[in-house]
């Protein structure tokens, strides 16, 4: 081939290329903006290699890998600090009222709250929401697991778990260690919340490690999640 | 020890799963949302209050939504990958001051997590494209064009090198 014919088709390598690169990073924009991941996976440190890279935007929120100590209004107002479950494993769950997969939630926590109660396992809600309204609902619905409540203060609990702009619902689950095992976005459904809570009993057990309890979630859940229903 | 990361990037932020607009358009201003796939916005979470001075908005008019029945609660109508609130205005004050409207609206992802209300101070002009305050720009345009134009500069070069002009003598 001539130096010419060299030339034209070095040109229009670099075209392409370049053509390439603007279509990349047009297209990865507007995967950005109107494809949702898939819901409702665990967070483990190592699920969220991978889920880092479908991260939209900003700095992925950090969850602290113990149980923080903070304190919230209990139902009757008493402040009432989340060490007075310490030595149990916790499934504590983030909700307003306003929120229909919250209220969609409620009725399986119940279950898990009677279920796993011979089993050091405590059901603890947390409310973001208006104290009044919280009682209301907490009536309406019987809820009888213990109900934390708080606006700001509560919103700042939600920060304490890495959620410092928090969507509801979101549940943390812990061993009985205080080891926080998994962070769960989204509405809870029964074979994510028993798979979960097998892995904690195997932890409460010593049977498993954490980091490997972690890693079965992610894998379980993110399986669960690429198969719905 | 490694922390536990949170993986609430598996949902769009709000800003990103609706994404507001507002334009003026003689003596309606016209806001819009643009709702990404798999989320919705609730009809009647949906709110426009004069925030500039002497500005006087009436009940915003929208289309009607697709009914979604929740066992909780109940009927409401939402909607899905776009909506345009008509939001007729009045100014007591002569154009003295720039119009701004606080919007205020309430959507849900279908898989099953709903955001808390959330509130924009929009900023209409005329013929703009319309500003809401917080909503995070993108780069990606602008990477793209550079990239464009970066190549057919690269290409122009090549093409150019050792060309010679046939200039007659």
């Amino acid at each position: 081939m001539s130096s010419g014919g060299l030339r034209y088709l070095g040109a229009a390598l670099i075209v392409l290329v370049g053509i390439w690169l603007g279509a990349k990073f047009h297209l990865g924009r507007h995967d950005h903006d109107g494809v949702a991941v898939p819901a409702g996976v665990a967070s483990t440190p190592h699920a969220t290699e991978d889920l880092a890279l479908q991260a939209v935007e900003g700095p992925q929120a950090v969850v602290p890998a113990k149980l923080p100590d903070f304190s919230l209004a209990n139902l009757a107002g008493k402040s009432t600090s989340i060490a007075s479950w310490n030595g149990k494993s916790l499934v504590i769950n983030f909700w307003a009222t306003w929120c229909a997969p919250c209220q969609r939630e409620i009725p399986l926590l119940k279950t898990l709250a009677t279920e796993w109660a011979d089993r050091n396992l405590t059901v603890v809600g947390i409310a973001v929401d208006h104290p009044d309204k919280v009682r209301e609902f907490a009536g309406r619905f019987k809820i009888d697991y213990p109900v934390l409540v708080g606006e700001q203060d509560a919103l700042d609990v939600a920060g304490q778990f890495g959620m410092a702009s928090p969507a509801f619902p979101f549940t943390v689950f812990t061993d009985q260690r205080g080891e926080v095992v998994a962070l769960f976005v989204g509405e809870l459904h029964r074979p994510q919340a028993d798979f979960i809570l097998s892995q904690v009993q195997s932890l409460n057990q010593d049977r498993i490690q954490l980091a490997e309890a972690r890693r079965a979630i992610a894998q379980a859940l993110s399986a669960m999640a690429d198969k719905p229903g | 020890m490694r922390g536990v990361e949170s993986n609430d990037t598996d949902f769009l932020p709000p800003d990103v799963a609706f994404r507001i607009a507002a334009r003026l358009d003689g003596k309606v201003v016209k806001i819009r949302w643009v709702i990404a796939d798999g989320y919705y916005l609730y009809r009647s979470k949906i709110d426009v209050k004069a925030e500039s001075p002497d500005l006087v908005v009436s009940t915003p008019e929208l289309p009607a939504g697709t009914v979604k029945t929740d066992p909780y609660l109940g009927t409401q109508q939402v909607f899905t990958q776009q909506v345009e609130a008509i939001v007729p205005y009045t100014r007591l004050d002569a154009g003295a001051h720039p119009i701004q409207m606080k919007v205020t609206y309430q959507g849900c992802a279908e898989a099953g997590l709903c955001y808390p209300p959330i509130t924009k101070v929009v900023f209409p002009t005329a013929g703009s494209p319309p500003v809401a305050a917080n909503v995070p720009p993108y780069p990606w345009e602008s990477v793209a064009i550079i990239a464009g134009a970066f190549a057919f500069l690269l290409a122009g070069l090549v093409l150019r090198k050792g060309r010679k002009l046939d200039i007659p003598t």
